[in-house]
């Protein structure tokens, strides 16, 4: 063990230095000439360690904010569940520290291969960042999740917020890192804009550091990435608690691999909530700084790739509502829950209702909201406001039912094309909606279908929170197939990740940095979605296998040493 | 076996509800005039509702551990990498050869303006000359002198090389080609091709806009607005990026091919000043 941690020490040491110095010797050597991969080819050689560096980053950066937050509900509540979750997902995330790292130097490596004239193009151009402040708070976040990790018995009871602040110190290290080396990848979608009169080039050649970071998807970029990690991080705790929950010897295992489950599942689903939100925002500011991205993205080249993040998403939604409602199967009593008959109705009506007020006043008019806001609270506010209205009420699961024919519904609205052609050029009418439905191609029409969705996660979610209060929990007899749907969940989320990771590379075009350093290579074009599918699937499975690898040598094989103490955690609040 | 035999009974309940939907939908859509494909998608999201309902009556897994446990793990696994992959290649696929005629083209230019670019240019112009040295040679030798008198020249006594619109100097041609590569057809209607309300029908704006004012648009297009468009002004749709990427001849060509637009018959918004 203490060879293993010595070796991650060192190689953690190596890439620092090697990207303090190595990146800034590198930008001063003349152009070399670019290697050439076999068989993948340089762009996809570089799409799969990107893409694998992305996974394992998103996960250390998304896994500690919930830890943090785990720890101090233990804290508070007394309940050890929570300190042993944090603990756990603390221990593996050590391990895909290490593989962060490993990715991140390999990814420099490769890019500097295989294209070594844009890669030191772009390293002068955030000389500061990449040689100076990126390997600081690197190093600086490795020293503090180290000592979170290892203080972890130490400070117990009375220095336990202690604790958890070095945690909190560990999130706002890990979240600033994240807006630092956001800065040059979102300024490879959208580089600054030139001032009056000055071409892009000679604006870039003066502009400041800041005026690079600060572009139109800087920001919406954070956004994204910071709820899409916190959603990755609590699906692959979904993960663990599925794998430890098969190998579980006993029913106390059983019983809290159970509950880590669940909430390894709120959390993933409750962030979900907020994604396609930050994605909108995201490819809003896309399609403002540039409107050509927009139809490149929507009714072009990439049109087929937003069709199966439609039905990803779907997907998702599906097996996320699944799983809760696996869990009410085993609440004893969930038959006497019962809601009201509103909520269903409205519903039904959300996505036809919301299709024709999107279409009136588009987002981001607010007046929209003077619709949205009280069809969705009508529920709660009539029920409590007419008391002969709240009285007429339905059973959960007719509640639940309803919600997933919705669930459909939605996932039926997004995944509906404007025509079933890859490139509108192509297009047809025999391959076209008829121009009298059109609109359930449009985004007042997807965005219904994106509310619809969230409206019925988070009414399920109401539900089951009053199953809970209101029946009895059986944890570690949930039925075995949602170990599955948990797995499912990680999965496609990882697929649905590295599928949107492609979208924002691709929307460059055939620009390194767009409409500023043309990719002159023969591998510029956009691919198709199916030999994308292909190298994501590929990219996903070998995650998988080396998140497989580090929950086998932390927690099963801490488990076979001394289950005694995994059997019995020490309360977070005893010393 | 009770277990079994009700799931057996609901696998036959839902699918006939799933097809009796499904074939309503069908119904539905053909009588609206939905595409044969949109109505096969309709009939699919009915069979996905069943498929759905079906789950949630499902019977209870049992437990499994052990070898069990892990053969069941990488069977899920290769079924959803199949399932994505599969579903994947099942959407339409765009044909990356579209695409990368018209990136060469595109970035001629710029690819000439590199060290690489001028190095490749001028062994390719060294190749050409030789290949044109050597085509001369032979003609001659078979020929004569005789036929010499005869050879067409070019005005500045060279070769007139090929009849493309590049080598002919056909602007308006070459224009309409900068048409497609900067893929203005994606935001503006032609001929009826083309367009999604983003920006204004075309097919009469060489009767609307002088040359110099197309330019000035292309270039800086804050400097006119189409009437009826002023949403898309305000929200800056048309992109401000073509005095980046396009080469002074290349405007001059798109220049000249809208300023040959000049159909009456469409109703081309008239072109206000703004700058």
């Amino acid at each position: 063990m203490r060879t293993w941690r010595t070796w991650q020490r060192s190689l953690l040491l190596m890439l620092g230095l090697l990207a303090v110095f190595g990146t800034a010797a590198y930008a001063q050597v003349p152009t070399p000439p670019a290697a050439e991969f076999p068989y993948t080819g340089n762009r996809t050689a570089v799409w799969i360690v990107a893409q694998l560096h992305i996974l394992f980053a998103a996960f250390i950066l998304g896994a500690p904010i919930f830890v943090v937050i785990s720890e101090w509900l233990g804290y508070r509540k007394q309940d050890p569940r929570y300190d042993r979750l944090a603990k756990e997902v603390t221990k593996v995330t050590v391990i895909l520290y290490s593989m962060t790292a490993l990715t991140g130097g390999l990814f420099i490596f490769v890019l500097l291969a295989t294209y070594p004239q844009f890669t030191t193009w772009l390293i002068n151009h955030f000389f500061l960042i990449f040689a100076v402040l990126y390997p600081l708070l690197f190093i600086a976040e490795t020293i503090v999740l180290y000592l979170y990790f290892y203080t972890w018995d130490a400070w117990k009871g009375e220095k336990k917020g202690r604790h958890i602040a070095l945690g909190v110190l560990l999130n706002i290290i890990g979240t600033v890192t994240l807006f630092v080396i956001d800065g040059p990848t979102s300024f490879m979608n959208t580089p600054a804009k030139a001032a009056e009169g000055l071409s892009l080039v000679e604006y870039i050649q003066t502009a400041s550091l800041w005026d690079k970071v600060y572009n139109y998807s800087w920001m919406p970029l954070n956004l994204h990435r910071l709820v899409g990690n916190v959603t990755f991080g609590g699906f692959i705790a979904g993960l663990i608690a599925a794998y430890m929950y098969m190998g579980a010897k006993n029913e106390e295992e059983r019983s809290y691999y159970d509950w880590m489950g669940f909430v390894g599942n709120l959390i993933g689903v409750g962030a979900l909530l907020f994604l396609p939100f930050m994605g909108y925002l995201l490819s809003f500011e896309l399609c403002d700084y540039d409107a050509s991205i927009c139809p490149y993205m929507m009714a072009d080249q990439l049109s087929m790739f937003f069709e199966m993040q439609g039905a990803m998403v779907g997907l998702i939604f599906l097996a996320s509502n699944y799983y809760i409602w696996l869990s009410m199967k085993r609440i004893e009593g969930v038959e006497r829950v019962r809601m009201s008959a509103l909520t269903v109705l409205v519903m039904v009506a959300l996505p036809f209702v919301m299709t024709y007020v999107w279409t009136i006043f588009p987002v981001p008019d607010p007046k929209s909201l003077a619709v949205l806001v009280p069809l969705t609270l009508a529920p709660w506010i009539l029920s409590k406001g007419m008391p002969p209205l709240g009285r007429i009420t339905v059973s959960s699961r007719t509640v639940i039912k309803v919600g997933f024919l919705m669930v459909v519904v939605g996932n039926a609205i997004w995944m509906t094309p404007h025509g079933f052609v890859a490139t509108q050029a192509l297009s047809t009418e025999h391959l076209e909606l008829p121009s009298d439905w059109s609109f359930l191609a449009l985004m007042p029409a997807k965005n219904s279908a994106a509310f619809t969705l969230i409206f019925v996660t988070v009414v399920n979610y109401i539900l089951y929170n009053r199953a809970i209060r209101q029946g009895t929990i059986v944890w570690g007899k949930i039925d075995f197939a949602a170990q599955f749907v948990l797995i499912f969940l990680a999965f496609s989320a990882i697929w649905t990740m590295g599928l949107m990771g492609a979208v924002r590379s691709l929307v460059r075009k055939y620009f390194h940095t767009y409409n500023l350093m043309p990719d002159f290579t023969a591998e510029s074009f956009t691919p198709t979605l199916s030999y994308a599918a292909w190298w994501i699937t590929g990219i996903t499975l070998i995650f998988y296998m080396v998140v497989s690898f580090a929950i086998m040598v932390t927690l099963r094989a801490s488990e076979a040493k001394a289950p005694e103490a995994a059997a019995k955690p020490v309360p977070a609040g005893a010393k | 076996m009770r277990d079994q035999r009700s799931f057996l009974k609901n696998v036959i309940k839902k699918g006939i509800t799933g097809l009796v939907v499904g074939v309503f939908l069908v119904g539905v859509t053909r009588a609206l005039a939905f595409p044969p494909v949109f109505q096969v998608m309709f009939f699919t999201y009915a069979m996905l509702g069943a498929a759905v309902f079906l789950l949630l009556d499902a019977p209870s897994l049992q437990p499994m551990s052990g070898t069990k446990a892990l053969v069941a793990l990488l069977a899920f696994y290769v079924v959803i990498s199949g399932v994505y992959i599969g579903g994947a290649s099942l959407w339409p696929q765009y044909d990356p050869e579209d695409e990368k005629g018209k990136i060469e083209k595109l970035l001629k230019a710029k690819r000439a303006a590199t060290e690489q670019g001028k190095a490749e240019e001028l062994l390719a112009r060294t190749k050409a000359l030789s290949e044109k040295a050597d085509a001369i040679m032979q003609r001659l030798q078979a020929v004569g002198g005789a036929a010499l008198a005869r050879f067409p020249t070019g005005a500045d006594g060279g070769i007139p090389s090929g009849a493309s619109p590049a080598a002919s100097g056909d602007l308006v041609a070459l224009g309409k080609e900068q048409w497609k590569l900067q893929e203005c057809y994606n935001c503006h209607k032609l001929s009826g091709q083309g367009g999604k309300k983003r920006g204004p029908e075309m097919d009469n704006i060489g009767n609307l806009m002088t040359p110099q004012e197309l330019r000035q648009k292309v270039l800086d297009p804050r400097s006119w607005m189409a009437e009826g468009f002023e949403k898309e002004y305000e929200k800056k749709k048309m992109p401000d990026k073509y005095k980046d990427l396009m080469e002074d001849k290349e405007i001059d060509e798109l220049v000249a091919f809208l300023s040959t637009l000049k159909n009456p018959s469409v109703n081309t918004p008239k072109a206000i000043k703004k700058k």
